[in-house]
C-alpha cells in the first residue's frame, strides 16, 4: 500500500507555430484532426473520443501491447473560439489515479502565425508521477502538433 | 480579446475535531450547505450535491447587502465535478464559477485531512484560472479563508 501524498506543480510551455490561430484551434477541436496527431507513440495500441463543447468529455488510452494502459479522461470547461481551451483531466495507470491536472491553451496571433501558450496546473498522487515528466509529455505532444500542422499544410 | 491569468494558494487549518467529521461536513448535503452556502449576505436560489467520484455539486446563489457591489439581481453560479474521493483523507475536485451565465473561473482543488492529536489538519490548496471579468487570486483566497472559518464554527456547533 502506497503512502497517501500530494504534490503541487504548475509549468507553462510557449510555442511560436507559423500558421493562423483559426488552423492552429482546428486540430484540437476536429476529433479527426486532434487523434492524429494527440497520444502516445505510433507502436501503441490506442483509442481516442471526444465531445468539443463545455461540458464535454474526452478519453484517450493507450499503452505498448500487453503492457499497462494510460487513461486520460478529460472534460472541458471553456472554449473561446480561435483564442482559449481550458479542461481537466486525470491520468490513470492501469486502475490506479496518477494525476488530476487543469489544462488551459491559449492561442493569440503572432507575426509568423500564432504563439500557443499550455498552462498546465497539477496535482500529482502517492508519488507515481511528477511535473517534470509530465511537462516533457505536453512538449512532446505540441512536437506532435507542429508536425501535424507542417503536414496539413 | 480573451485574458487569463493563474494563480495557486495553500491554506492550512486546524480543527478540534476527527478527520470522520471533518470529511463529514463535506460529504452530507445538510451539512456542506450549512456552512458552504449558507450564511448572512447570501441568498441561495439552489444547491445540489452528489457526493461521488465523478459526481456533481451545483449551487446558484445572490450576494445581498449594502457591501455588495453588483446589481441585486446578479446571479452567480457554481459547478464543481469530484474527480477523486478517499474517505477521511482527500478530496480532489474542479469547479468553475459564473455570474449571470458567463463563465469567469476554473479551478482545480484538494483538500488533505490528517490526523492531529484529538484533532485534525486541513490543508486546502486551489490552483485556479481567472478569465474576463474574474475575481483574481486575492480575492479567492480570502473567499475560502471564510468559508475555513465557517466550517470550524459549524464543526464546534455541530460537537
Amino acid at each position: 500500500m502506497t503512502k497517501r501524498s500530494t504534490t503541487h506543480a504548475t509549468f507553462v510551455i510557449e510555442r511560436d507555430y507559423a500558421h493562423a490561430p483559426a488552423k492552429v484551434f482546428a486540430a484540437y477541436a476536429d476529433p479527426k484532426k486532434k487523434a492524429r496527431w494527440f497520444g502516445g507513440p505510433d507502436e501503441w495500441e490506442s483509442a481516442h473520443s471526444m465531445d468539443f463543447r463545455v461540458g464535454g468529455k474526452e478519453t484517450s488510452t493507450g499503452g505498448p501491447p500487453g503492457g499497462v494502459v494510460h487513461k486520460m479522461s478529460g472534460e472541458y470547461w471553456d472554449i473561446v473560439e480561435n483564442e482559449r481551451i481550458v479542461m481537466s483531466y486525470e491520468m490513470h495507470l492501469g486502475e490506479t489515479r496518477i494525476s488530476v491536472s487543469l489544462g488551459t491553451t491559449e492561442i493569440r496571433p503572432s507575426a509568423n502565425g500564432a504563439t500557443l501558450v499550455y498552462t498546465e496546473q497539477g496535482i500529482y498522487l502517492d508519488g507515481y508521477d511528477d511535473a517534470a515528466a509530465r511537462e516533457h509529455g505536453a512538449g512532446e505532444l505540441l512536437n506532435q502538433l507542429e508536425a501535424f500542422l507542417n503536414a496539413e499544410a | 480579446m480573451t485574458t487569463t491569468t493563474h494563480g495557486s494558494f495553500v491554506i492550512e487549518r486546524r480543527y478540534d475535531a476527527s478527520p470522520r467529521r471533518v470529511f463529514a461536513a463535506w460529504a452530507d448535503p445538510a451539512a456542506k450547505r450549512a456552512w458552504f452556502a449558507e450564511g448572512e449576505g447570501w441568498d441561495i436560489r439552489s444547491f445540489e450535491l452528489d457526493f461521488r467520484e465523478g459526481g456533481t455539486e451545483k449551487s446558484r446563489f445572490r450576494v445581498t447587502g449594502p457591501s455588495n457591489p453588483f446589481p441585486p439581481e446578479t446571479t452567480f453560479g457554481n459547478e464543481t465535478v469530484f474527480n477523486e474521493i478517499v474517505d477521511n483523507e482527500r478530496i480532489i475536485f474542479t469547479y468553475s464559477m459564473d455570474r449571470d451565465g458567463a463563465r469567469f473561473s476554473v479551478s482545480l482543488a484538494s483538500v488533505e485531512l490528517r490526523p492531529d492529536g484529538s484533532g485534525t489538519r486541513l490543508i486546502f490548496t486551489e490552483h485556479a484560472t481567472f478569465f474576463e471579468g474574474g475575481d483574481g487570486i486575492a480575492m479567492r483566497e480570502s473567499g475560502w479563508r471564510e468559508l475555513l472559518d465557517k466550517l470550524d464554527e459549524h464543526l464546534a456547533a455541530a460537537a
